[in-house]
């Protein structure tokens, strides 16, 4: 006998110009079906208005970053059969402007991580612009930053974080995160500047060590240790 | 923010010194309605703590780190309740700081001079 | 700038967050506990210094009164204070307080990068290095010398333990 799953999905239309509610759907479910399985089956087959954003469906690309069950998770890398619950939750992400459904707008993240450069940068313009040689680095040099490269930039740690929720200016743990891996490679020559970037209020000061950014990363980046040893060089 | 641990290391200093006169004093044996908070008839009770130059004096260190840690945080949760900063808040919560140590200063005069 | 309404809003929802950790874990929890007990704790302190105040006659009081009308002061500050409700009020300060204060010293060590473990090479569903067991003990620690700075103070003034 299939088994079916309750899903009620978080339904917003800006056009209507009311608050979203909750749709229910009840989708049949087998092993090994993700949620994202469940919302496109949901598209499919019984209300093809449903807008969701997704693409890899392998936890690569970052698009389908939602709330399921109150958690932020990616809807690809989260087996419904392992939640356990005969109902399932589904909203969007919070801290970000929402667009439709589970669709939001991720250009704060962009934004903020646009203005702190978080990019290699080399003193010398030339050679920032076209590499005459190869920069190598040791194991150990590697592993100072490796961990913070897995980010996929999927936005649900800025969906977790308490203190982006109650003060929006605050920078966010992607970004700072960011600031520490390329403080911490060895090839960039920014150095402390960096790290002056975010020693101020809405910077590194802001975080409170809540840890749901690190609780939340699917790819196991773990950006509360990165915030904490971007702040011990700025207290240095 | 540097601030903010180092006052919260000095409340932890004072603090145990305050902490300690009011309930390890007489630990397991009375109350301390019976014992510290008694007005002058026993040792460690009010009045011989304040008299105490020493402990006078690391009352009102207690005062003046409490003071700067809870005014600090206070702003820290009002801007992250509100989302922005405000400079009233600061300058009001920088106001009933000023009033709290000069306040708690002259309660510790009064009981260190008191005969 | 926010409307009226738009600022309640935006307050009420800024304390959902702080207030409730919901199930993102222990140092979710340790967040909203360090924000209750700060503001609790700094509310009576400013109620402490008030009441301290009153001990030698108050906010009138500006110079060095009489022994004997800094007694009555005194005596009478007692009288209004000695009552179960306040009892059990400042054990649970005294709670707040041991919980701030030992889970602030967890947290000044985590904020100069102790005890937060190395950036590694993380594996699928591995917990994150900065949520390690260190951390785990010395939150649980701190609970327990809260509690035990409950009951103490529930004893010291309420002799609640005692034969």
């Amino acid at each position: 006998m299939t088994e079916y799953v309750k899903f009620l999905v978080y339904r917003y239309r800006p056009e209507d110009g009311k608050k979203g509610v909750y749709a229910d759907y009840d989708v049949p479910v087998k092993k090994g079906m993700t949620v994202l399985d469940g919302l496109i089956y949901i598209k499919e087959n019984l209300d093809p208005t449903l807008s969701v954003r997704f693409s890899c469906r392998m936890a690569i690309c970052g698009s389908c970053g939602m709330r399921v069950n109150g958690l932020e998770m990616l809807a690809c890398h989260t087996q419904i059969l392992g939640l356990r619950r005969k109902h399932i939750i589904v909203e969007p992400m919070r801290n970000f402007p929402l667009l439709r459904d589970l669709v939001t707008d991720m250009t704060p993240l962009f934004m903020k991580q646009k203005a702190l450069k978080t990019w290699l940068i080399r003193r010398d313009e030339l050679e920032q612009e076209n590499p005459t040689i190869q920069y190598l680095q040791s194991e150990e040099e590697l592993g100072k930053y490796l961990q913070f490269t897995y980010c996929i930039q999927c936005g649900l740690c800025y969906s977790a974080c308490p203190v982006v929720s109650t003060f929006p200016a605050f920078l966010g743990p992607q970004s700072l995160m960011k600031v520490y891996r390329y403080f911490a490679d060895s090839r960039d020559e920014v150095g402390r500047e960096r790290v002056s970037f975010v020693d101020k209020f809405e910077g590194v000061w802001r975080c409170h060590f809540a840890g749901s950014c690190s609780a939340v990363c699917p790819k196991g980046v773990d950006p509360a240790l990165a915030i904490q040893l971007l702040r011990r060089e700025a207290l240095k | 923010m540097l601030m903010h641990y180092l006052s919260g290391l000095g409340i932890l200093l004072f603090g145990a010194v305050h902490i300690f006169t009011i309930f390890f004093t007489y630990p397991f044996q009375a109350t301390i309605w019976e014992t510290t908070l008694k007005f002058d008839s026993i040792p460690f009770a009010i009045l011989p703590v304040y008299r105490n130059a020493l402990l006078a004096a690391s009352l009102f260190g207690l005062l003046l780190c409490t003071t700067v840690h809870a005014m600090n945080g206070l702003r820290t949760v009002i801007a992250e309740l509100v989302g922005f900063r405000n400079k009233w808040v600061d300058r009001i919560l920088i106001a009933v700081g000023v009033f709290l140590t000069v306040y708690g200063l002259r309660t510790i005069l009064i009981a260190h001079l008191l005969v | 700038m926010l409307s009226q309404r738009e600022g309640r809003t935006k307050v009420l929802q800024s304390l959902r967050v702080m207030l409730v950790p919901g199930r993102y874990g222990l140092e979710r929890w340790s967040f909203v506990l360090q924000r209750i007990s700060g503001v609790a704790v700094s509310l009576y302190f400013i109620a402490h210094i008030l009441e301290t105040g009153n001990f030698v006659g108050g906010i009138t009081v500006w110079t060095v009164p009489e022994y004997s009308f800094a007694e009555a002061a005194h005596q009478k500050s007692v009288e209004l204070l000695k009552n179960p409700v306040f009892d059990v009020g400042l054990a649970v300060i005294g709670f707040l307080v041991a919980l701030h204060t030992f889970n602030g010293l967890r947290l000044i060590l985590t904020h100069f990068g102790f005890l937060v473990g190395k950036p590694g090479r993380p594996e699928p569903f591995e917990q994150p290095a900065s949520l390690n067991a260190r951390q785990r003990a010395l939150f649980w620690l701190s609970i327990s010398l809260a509690v035990f700075a409950l009951l103490y103070t529930l004893d010291a003034l309420m002799g609640v333990f005692r034969v």
